[in-house]
């Protein structure tokens, strides 16, 4: 329902296509933090220009980090780098569908991401299954429902959370387990695990509804 | 159509980082198909995702790790342009079934009692996965049951209530397992319904017993 509604038509857009320099927000840090900005430029000499020196610049930028998101879906070093490749390798091959007006870039490479990790949890349960292409790794950021300015919203929410709220937050990014066998690790009572969590989320919803 | 039953936000979050187990993830995206409100939230947890990974530390990659993907591209560059499949209509005997079905494996209709029949779901991801079609008739009891985790049931059509009210169309059930509940089918057409649930089913009746071995409890 995603692909259709997400036409490479989308990404020509006034001011994106003006061939600006990439602006660099940071160039005291070895690894260069980009702007928001600076991110979409890269994406849309990808996208339109199949330009291979905004892909290594993506790719030096998002690939240790998302290294680290593999390893702490609790993948091994070599699994952690294969996905990274092959999560960089559908952002270059489906480059055309990311659309600046519905995500930001992290957002739509995280959506890329985690696909790749489920499609290789289904390979490691089914090594028949279709290719990645065929099935999850098309269904990438909700329809019509994101726009990048929201990124910057819920990156605010995120900061303004407590330590514990945010630890919460990420065991529902990074672990598979249920609450209750978070409770029963923690060794804490379920009901303690819910009202925390139900805390957290509350916070969250709070500071996202504030914004929005 | 209008859902007025819907997901929790952590399980709508869990949806968006991936980290819902694949049959309750089918049951969510049926219902974000037929509710722009969740995705409208799941959206935002995908930004949260998003932020997450910009403010994460860096992890060294291996020394050939960009060379390897440039000369990657070239063989990229040489196939044929991704196109996505074509997609027939997901059915079981002639019923329009949720999209988010599709690439499962679907049974045949299997009577397991009175007014009630069942099928079991295959989940390509998970060979373990507890997805179930229910199709009930009017006036008819749904299983009597608890469960172990977390349930989650979409309503394909018809409609059943509970003590937690009237769920039709589009709306999604999440039951945690230290609810018991009874949800009787209302007059009228009989309830499809597609279930997950995440731990084993514990049944507490006669019908509820009979699906015990299909659960392989
Ligand atoms: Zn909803």
């Amino acid at each position: 329902m995603n692909e259709a509604s997400n036409p490479v038509e989308s990404n020509h857009k006034p001011g994106l296509q003006t061939g600006r320099r990439l602006a660099v927000v940071s160039s005291r840090d070895k690894q260069q933090t980009p702007s928001p900005d600076a991110l979409v430029e890269m994406m849309r000499q990808v996208a339109q220009d199949r330009d291979r020196q905004a892909f290594a610049l993506l790719f030096r930028y998002f690939g240790p980090k998302l290294k680290t998101f593999f390893l702490r879906w609790t993948l091994s070093s070599v699994a952690a780098d294969d996905l990274v490749q092959e999560t960089m390798l559908t952002v270059w091959r489906k480059a055309s569908y990311f659309d600046a007006e519905r995500a930001g870039v992290a957002t739509w490479i995280f959506t890329v991401a985690r696909n790749i990790r489920i499609d290789h949890l289904r390979r490691q349960k089914d090594p028949s299954a279709l290719p990645p292409d065929a099935e999850t790794a098309m269904d990438t950021v909700e329809d019509g429902m994101l726009d990048a300015e929201r990124d910057a919203a819920v990156r605010n929410a995120l900061t303004a959370l407590s330590p514990e709220q945010q630890t919460i937050i990420r065991l529902a990014y990074f672990s598979e387990r249920s609450q209750t066998e978070i409770a029963d690790e923690l060794g804490i009572p379920l009901g303690t695990v819910k009202s925390r969590t139900r805390l957290a989320m509350n916070r969250l919803r709070g500071l996202l509804e504030d914004k929005s | 159509m209008t859902t007025t039953h819907h997901a929790t936000d952590e399980t709508l979050m869990r949806y968006a980082a991936g980290t819902l187990a694949p049959a309750p993830a089918i049951v969510v995206r049926a219902h974000l198909a037929s509710c722009p409100a969740c995705r409208a939230r799941v959206g935002e947890y995908e930004a949260l995702g998003g932020a997450l990974l910009e403010e994460t530390e860096a992890t060294q990659m291996s020394a050939t790790a960009l060379s390897d993907v440039l000369a990657m591209l070239d063989d990229e560059d040489a196939a044929a342009p991704f196109t996505p499949p074509p997609r027939a209509p997901v059915e079981i005997e002639g019923i329009r079934l949720p999209d988010a079905l599709r690439g499962c494996d679907i049974g045949r209709w299997r009577w397991i009692g009175p007014g009630m029949k069942m099928s079991r779901v295959g989940v390509p991801q998970d060979p373990h996965a507890n997805l179930i079609l229910l199709k009930v008739g009017p006036g008819r009891a749904l299983p009597d049951h608890g469960h172990v985790g977390t349930e989650f049931t979409y309503i394909v059509s018809g409609s059943y209530t509970d003590r937690f009210g009237t769920f039709g169309p589009g709306d999604l059930a999440e039951m945690d397992e230290d609810v018991d509940h009874q949800p009787v089918v209302d007059n009228g057409d009989d309830c499809i319904c597609l279930a997950a649930m995440e731990g084993k089913m514990r049944f507490n009746n006669l019908i509820g017993r009979m699906l015990q071995p299909i659960f392989g409890i």
